[in-house]
């Protein structure tokens, strides 16, 4: 090093001397404005040169007469300057956005993307930084190919799933393993209501540096028996030596629901009701409107008596007299708030040679578009690296976060907002005093109403987080490091449930309230050895170790009943305990995993992995499991045939194979247990569950094959896979003989298959220095296929009779199966149903099986018992996409997201209520206007009966066309150019607009496409819809500056 | 040799990860593993208390089957008004193999017969002097579940040859998995005999709440006029009687024997309910929803045409106020025990037995029936036919789960099914016939 300085300087000396110099100082900085140490700065043409210092500033001394200066550093492109007569020549680097030189993070190391013979997506964390969502995953929805991420319902903090390459499994979770900074982090649902939250949204995503999504075996076989789902590795930023450069980002706006839908009003709901009780009339064989003694005692009479009572003190004859239209309440609005938004964060990055940091803050209140809905999270992070000596660095990532959940009960519940669109709209939100209308402690409602719900209860959730690595890595030789971590996921969760005494929970009681606390403490250990070298052609890669993990989760429970006063809202004023609970529950796995990457040539690649898992939750007769896989690349583009093509810049083929595994199931599923029961008072042991010391993990065999490509000097490039996961060994809750004692238990049985291919496009359309174009598109199609079940069995379920998921061999998970409606019978209004079968003799005779002249020859018949069920939709997208355009001009860019599916199915569960021609006093949708009214009347909607079902069964009448394409994001940002900022202290100002799901288009029926209802999500039940709250559709503007 | 150190600190490491595989024996913490439950005398006996746990689930004892019984057995004396499609169903006699209540019965029923087989399979870590008596209770517990069982799902043993017609699979081992066969209905008879009368034999006439030996007589009894082996019947209900004395006894007035929330003198077992634990499905559906019941099922009036003037029993019924319908007064504290054996039940068939061979063994059956009219407050019949016994018996019992047992073994009908008919047979399940096809179906539900 000394060497080659002294002859450097005798370069410098000598030029020095042979011609007249002179000097030229700049800086350099990236386009955010960071500065940049260690740039290599050049007289073209010469070894005249130098390096940047710590602040980014060069000083060289260039020959009088000028030249080129040529500034070179890893990661960013090469540019050239003419010195000129400039003296001071400041110089913006522009990252490389080739993406095949870009790192990307895999297990327990990185790759260069160009070495990949696996898949992995990978999301940048500048892409998604300071969009309006809570959590990183709804920020990442659109952005990678086979991703598909579905928020359950618009409640901020709640339940969002993630598919990658579709459902491998039926019993056992679907979701990815999550791992941050190389610990795998808690992601399991905490709530203590059936509706799931969110513990992902505990981490600030403007920390994050890039997501990384394993989707293929070889890629994902590291992580062995958590693989099969695909593994979304997070890395956070990491300190940069060099000035300590601030990052300040404020930001405000406002959400909106991106959907609303059309009810009728007051004066429709009273036509449409009379009209209802009176075809109830007409039945029975009486005509109270034109023979008024019929009058008494008829529905009619029923009817109005019932308006009575809904309308409160208003009187709705009058209103009605007054104005036919009357519009009444519009309960669709009561359920909604004005929803403000706004974050703060700040950063700081730096550091000196041999010690480096980032730290950051953030503050995020986001509330929900529902009333009584809010999000809030305090976050902080410090990751700090230090090389001790040349050989051992040491590091600690720590994120802290508290977040504060404000939340609304289950979909299911009547006191969830969106349930008030149940309310009719005759009946006022409050009486003349201004108190709130009910069904109880002030009646003109038949159902419990939100508004009551959200001013008298609370239903919070806090969750503390700690995200802790600690590292340290020691060089032992030259291309080989050994390197120690420790890490663990601290989550302490409490929920606190307080019902007053005139809340539907707490009236009989005298107020009801619950605190349940979580803790979860969930540990890793993990050493590994990594060895890389190149020997002439050959280069290799190669990875060892061992890690263990292990997570212990306490809970208990408490709920009191009986306050004295509405104002003592903590459990000690409770008078009796209603309900207590106490339980541990803890896994661990114990592996080992390796890897070797060999590259001969640059041309032929060849990846081999595996792990070794042991797990606690498997059975003691296959505690052990192997999970290898292989992959194969082969450069095209460097082999001398295709060397010189001016079109093909890159071309390679891959493939891959391997096994991964699914050990997402319950943690004592294997054993043969007693619980804890009781008679008459004295405690007792009952048999829980039998033994199955063969249980083990669900097996994914995966084959994926790719090409991946650049033309034009790359700036078109492209990656295009096909893959077929097959799992088997399905864990799956398996009916047994109940003579045994035990009606079911968790075996290893069945089979499943997703197959698809994914696309990604990426092209500099324009590439100018005052207007640039970029664009990338993701495509993924997935067919997901049950092949086996147990024994003979070809289907299961519907389980419920209101939804129609079921399982069925040679069908995608949670198809909808169920009966075929086919509208109104033109001759007397009743609910048709297509038969879907042929009928018989005895059907025809007595009329139970027609056809109806405008559905053609397809038989039909009134008896909803009579129709056969059928498979009626899939829930699962045929494909799904993403759609990024960036645009550049001088300081403005503009970033644009379009995201969608299309071809899966949503079964509008609330129709049965809302959609129901009149059924119940719930307020319907615009669309029950077109009932059936006179005979030859051909509609959907059937004649409008009081509390008779015609034609509210579950059937496809409720299914709907989810398909959508959504504006997800927009970013409109403009970035003061230096010249305005001078010298001041800020070093990059930028003021943005960013939106989110601003436009949807789609024919769905329900609010918003995307969705599945809360209280019942699972693997089974997929597409529904059930008074589910729409997408917020966000607007905000901010500010960010660095400095 | 620089190598050679890291390799044996990789080594080391590897090794002392290696060292967590305790960690991967990690125990349920809310349940206990099977080989600790059976592994002390103490841990048996809880497992005991358990066994009569499942045995008061509201499926079984806790009231559905009695309900059931009675649902079935209706006659036109009662109805069933309520929104639950099972119990409608097996009151219209319209079971389909998908019944939920069936299949309630069918699993919890051997759910309850495994906690016991598993406990006779411990019992040698059970303490010498209590290893008869924890013997004799889980015998007791699981024959009554066989006879039940048998009773539901096989055809009467006065229908056809008892000795060909099917009753149900005889499990004697613990948590098998296996399929078993049908055994036929006087196999099931037989083993349920041998149980009770080793109950009979080892039992206290006395054991609190528990099983005794008074009950396990009169349960025999009830197998025995099945069979109408009434010579059998009447030894087992006069040595329970025997047995009794001095424990039970009839309470002074009938309404005392009912709705208690502990067990009265009469009560020679029950189901026990309090206020933390169990429940009472009889009172459920059979008490108005003002006393906490769902007000499921009326009387006819062609039950209450039954009584004499002067019964106290005929007058044991209310007026609903939210329906306007009658019903009986039997079931009406939530709280209340269920009550399933009676000490009135032995007189009666004791009288019964007696009359039917023509002995006195014990009393004469004028003097056991009388002691029943007596506390109805009825006067005596000097010279009773079988007609006023049966008569009796029906109305001191009517609404306590006997009803569609009584008319089978009586050869009666039902609604206008006969005793014989397939719909008063419940079918064998349909979830358990996919397991096991072989298991052969009931006349009248299909193959």
């Amino acid at each position: 090093m000394k060497k080659a300085l002294l002859m450097s300087m005798a370069v410098l000396f000598t030029s020095f001397a042979a011609l007249a110099q002179r000097v030229v100082t700049g800086t350099i900085s990236d386009e955010a404005g960071s500065t940049l140490p260690g740039v290599n700065v050049l007289v073209k043409g010469s070894t005249n040169g130098t390096t940047t210092d710590l602040d980014g500033n060069f000083r060289l001394s260039v020959p009088e007469n000028g030249g080129t200066l040529v500034f070179r550093f890893i990661g960013f492109e090469s540019q050239e300057v003419e010195i000129g007569a400039q003296s001071v020549i400041n110089v913006t680097l522009s990252e490389d956005v080739t993406e095949l030189s870009e790192v990307v993070v895999v297990g327990y190391g990185t790759q260069i993307k160009q070495d990949l013979t696996g898949n992995v997506a990978q999301v940048s964390g500048e892409d998604i930084e300071n969009i309006p969502v809570p959590s990183f995953e709804q920020a990442i929805q659109g952005r990678t190919a086979g991703v598909q991420i579905t928020s359950q319902n618009g409640k901020v903090g709640g339940g969002i799933n993630i598919r990658v390459r579709g459902a491998s499994s039926i019993s056992a979770s679907n979701e990815p393993l999550y791992v941050v900074d190389g610990i795998p982090i808690t992601t399991d649902n905490q709530s203590l209501t059936s509706a799931a939250t969110n513990p992902l949204s505990d981490i600030n995503f403007n920390d994050i540096a890039s997501i990384e999504i394993l989707k293929d075996a070889s890629s994902a076989a590291i992580y062995g028996s958590r693989g099969s789902n695909g593994v979304v590795l997070i890395t956070t930023k990491q300190g940069k030596a060099g000035k300590t450069q601030f990052n300040f980002n404020a930001q405000f706006g406002f959400s909106k629901p991106t959907r609303k839908r059309d009810f009728i009003n007051a004066g429709q709901y009273i036509e449409l009701f009379r009209e209802a009780a009176y075809n109830n009339d007409l039945a029975d064989g009486f005509d109270p409107i034109n023979n008024p003694d019929d009058y008494a005692g008829s529905w009619l009479e029923y009817m109005e008596g019932t308006f009575d009572y809904l309308s409160g003190h208003v009187d709705w004859r009058e209103e009605i007299a007054n104005n036919p239209n009357w519009e009444g309440t519009d309960w669709q609005e009561e359920a909604f708030q004005d929803a403000s938004v706004q974050s703060y964060d700040l950063s700081a990055r730096g550091g000196s040679d041999n010690t480096r940091f980032f730290f950051s803050g953030s503050v995020t209140d986001q509330d929900g578009i529902l009333i009584g809905n809010s999000f809030q999270r305090i976050s902080g992070r410090l990751n700090l690296d230090h090389d001790i000596s040349e050989k051992l660095t040491v590091g600690v990532n720590v994120g802290i976060s508290r977040s504060l959940n404000n939340r609304v009960t289950d979909d299911n519940a009547f006191s969830t907002p969106l349930q008030l669109i149940a309310q009719a709209p005759i009946t006022p939100v409050r009486d003349e005093e201004g108190n709130l209308y009910d069904n109880t402690v002030n009646p003109a409602m038949f159902y419990y109403p939100a508004t009551m719900e959200e001013e008298n209860s609370d239903f919070t959730t806090t969750v503390f987080r700690n995200l802790v690595n600690t590292s340290a890595t020691y060089d032992v030789v030259d291309g080989l490091s050994i390197t120690g971590e420790y890490g663990f996921d601290l989550l302490t969760q409490l929920e606190q449930r307080y019902q007053n005494s005139v809340t539907e929970a707490g009236l009989s009681v005298g107020g009801y309230g619950q605190d349940r606390w979580v803790r979860i403490f969930n540990y890793t250990s993990r050493l590994y050895a990594n060895y890389s070298k190149v020997f002439d052609v050959h280069s290799i890669d190669f990875t060892l170790g061992t890690e263990f993990q292990k997570s212990t989760r306490h809970q208990t429970l408490t709920a009191g009943q009986g306050y004295p006063l509405d104002e003592l809202k903590t459990l000690s004023s409770a008078a009796e305990v209603a309900d207590w609970s106490g339980t541990l529950n803890e896994y661990s796995f114990l592996s080992y995993f390796g890897r070797l990457n060999y590259k001969l040539q640059d041309k032929y690649l060849l990846g081999v992995s595996g792990r070794m898992d042991a797990s606690s939750r498997f059975g003691e007769n296959n505690r052990y499991g192997f999970f290898p896989a292989a992959s194969v690349g082969w450069i095209i583009s460097n082999e001398g045939f295709l060397g010189s093509s001016d079109v093909l810049s890159f071309l390679k083929l891959r493939a891959s194979y391997g096994l991964t595994g699914n050990a997402g199931i319950g943690n004592y599923d294997h054993f043969g247990t007693y619980v804890a029961a009781g008679y008459n008072g004295q405690s007792a042991l009952i048999p829980s569950q039998i033994p199955n010391p063969d249980l083990e993990w669900e097996k994914t065999a995966q084959v994926d094959i790719g090409v991946d490509f650049g033309l034009f000097g790359d700036r078109l490039s492209g990656e295009l896979d096909y893959y077929k996961k097959n799992t088997t060994d399905l864990l799956l809750n398996v009916p047994v003989l109940g003579t045994s004692g035990f009606s079911t238990q968790t075996q290893n049985i069945g089979e499943l298959q997703n197959s698809g291919v994914e696309v990604v496009l990426n092209y500099d359309l324009i590439k100018g220095s005052a207007f640039s174009w970029s664009t990338s598109l993701n495509y993924a199609a997935n067919q997901n296929k049950v092949t086996k079940l147990y024994g003979d069995t070809e289907q299961i379920g519907p389980t419920s009779s209101r939804y129609m998921n079921a399982i069925i061999v040679g069908e995608a998970i949670g198809v909808h199966y169920g009966v075929e409606f086919a509208g109104a019978n033109p001759e007397n209004g009743d609910a048709i149903f297509y038969l879907n079968r042929d009928p018989s003799e005895e059907e025809l005779n007595d009329g139970s099986a027609f056809t109806v002249d405008h559905l053609g020859d397809r038989y039909v018949t009134d008896n909803y018992n009579l129709a056969e069920s059928k498979v009626l939709g899939n829930p699962n997208p045929d494909f799904i996409y993403g759609w990024t355009n960036n645009f550049k001009f001088k300081g403005f860019d503009l970033s644009i997201l379009i995201q969608g599916q299309e071809g899966n199915k949503v079964f509008l569960g609330g129709g049965t209520f809302m959609t129901a021609n009149a059924r119940y006093e719930d307020n319907q949708t615009a669309d029950q206007l077109d009932r059936w009214q006179q005979p030859g009347d051909i509609t959907d909607v059937p004649q409008a009966r009081l509390y008779a079902n015609n034609g509210a069964q579950t059937s496809s009448r409720y299914l709907s066309d989810a398909s959508y394409v959504r504006l997800k994001t927009l970013t409109f940002g403009y970035n003061f150019p230096r010249s305005i900022l001078g010298n001041s202290f800020i070093s990059s100002a930028r003021v943005y607009f960013s939106g989110q799901n601003l436009i949807t288009i789609t024919d769905y029926d329900g609010w918003d496409p995307e969705v599945n209802t809360d209280y019942l999500a699972s693997n089974i039940f997929l597409g529904n819809d059930f008074y589910s709250a729409p997408q917020a559709k966000t607007f905000t503007f901010g500010v960010k500056l660095g400095f | 040799m620089k190598n050679i150190k890291i390799y044996s600190i990789l080594f080391l490491s590897l090794l002392i990860l290696g060292s967590c595989t305790d960690e991967l024996d990690l125990n349920p913490p809310q349940d206990i593993d099977n080989s600790i439950a059976l592994n002390t005398d103490a841990n048996v006996k809880t497992v005991l208390v358990g066994a009569y746990d499942a045995l008061s689930d509201t499926d079984l004892f806790g009231g559905n089957t009695q309900r059931n019984s009675e649902l079935l057995g209706a006659d036109d004396e009662l109805q069933f008004s309520g929104t639950f499609g099972d119990p409608s169903d097996i009151w219209r006699k319209e079971i389909t193999v998908i019944n939920g209540d069936v299949a309630d019965l069918w699993l919890d029923g051997y759910r309850t017969i495994n906690i016991t087989n598993n406990i006779l399979a411990a019992l040698d870590v059970v303490n010498e002097e209590d290893r008869s008596t924890v013997e004799a209770e889980a015998r007791f517990i699981r024959g009554m579940m066989y006879f039940e069982l048998v009773l539901f799902f096989g055809p009467s043993y006065s229908d056809g040859d008892p000795a060909t017609n099917l009753g149900v699979p005889l499990v004697t081992e613990p948590n098998d998995v296996n399929p078993v066969d049908r055994a036929t209905v006087s196999a099931v008879y037989d083993f349920v005999i041998d149980d009770l009368s080793f109950a009979a034999a080892n039992l206290p006439a006395d054991n609190g709440v528990y099983a005794n030996s008074v009950a396990a007589g009169a349960l025999l009894s009830r197998v025995y006029l099945q069979q109408g082996d009434y010579a059998s019947a009447r030894d087992a209900s006069d040595a329970a009687l025997t047995a009794a004395d001095g424990i039970y006894d009839l309470e002074g007035s009938f309404d005392a024997a009912f709705n208690n929330q502990s067990n009265g003198i009469e009560d020679v077992f029950s189901i026990q309910v309090t206020t933390q634990d169990g429940a009472n499905n009889m009172q459920l559906f059979f008490a108005s929803s003002s006393l906490g019941g769902r007000g499921d099922i009326e009387i006819f009036a062609k039950h209450l045409n039954l009584y004499e003037a002067g019964d106290d029993r005929g007058s044991f019924f209310y007026t609903d106020a939210a329906t306007g319908d009658t019903r009986t007064s039997k079931w009406t504290d939530q709280f209340a025990n269920v009550t399933f054996i009676r000490l009135a039940e032995l007189y009666l068939t004791r009288a019964e037995s007696n009359f039917r061979e023509g002995t006195a063994v014990g009393a004469t059956p004028a003097s056991d029936l009388n002691m029943i009219r007596n506390r109805a407050g009825l006067g005596d019949i000097t010279t009773p036919t079988l007609a006023d016994i049966l008569n009796e018996r029906k109305l001191e019992l009517a609404f306590e789960g006997h009803s569609i047992h009584e008319i089978k073994r009586l050869q009666g009908s039902s609604d206008g099914f006969s005793y014989s008919a397939p719909e008063l047979v419940f079918p064998i399940p349909d979830r358990e016939r996919n397991i096991n096809p072989g298991l052969q179906q009931n006349d009248g539900y299909g193959n």
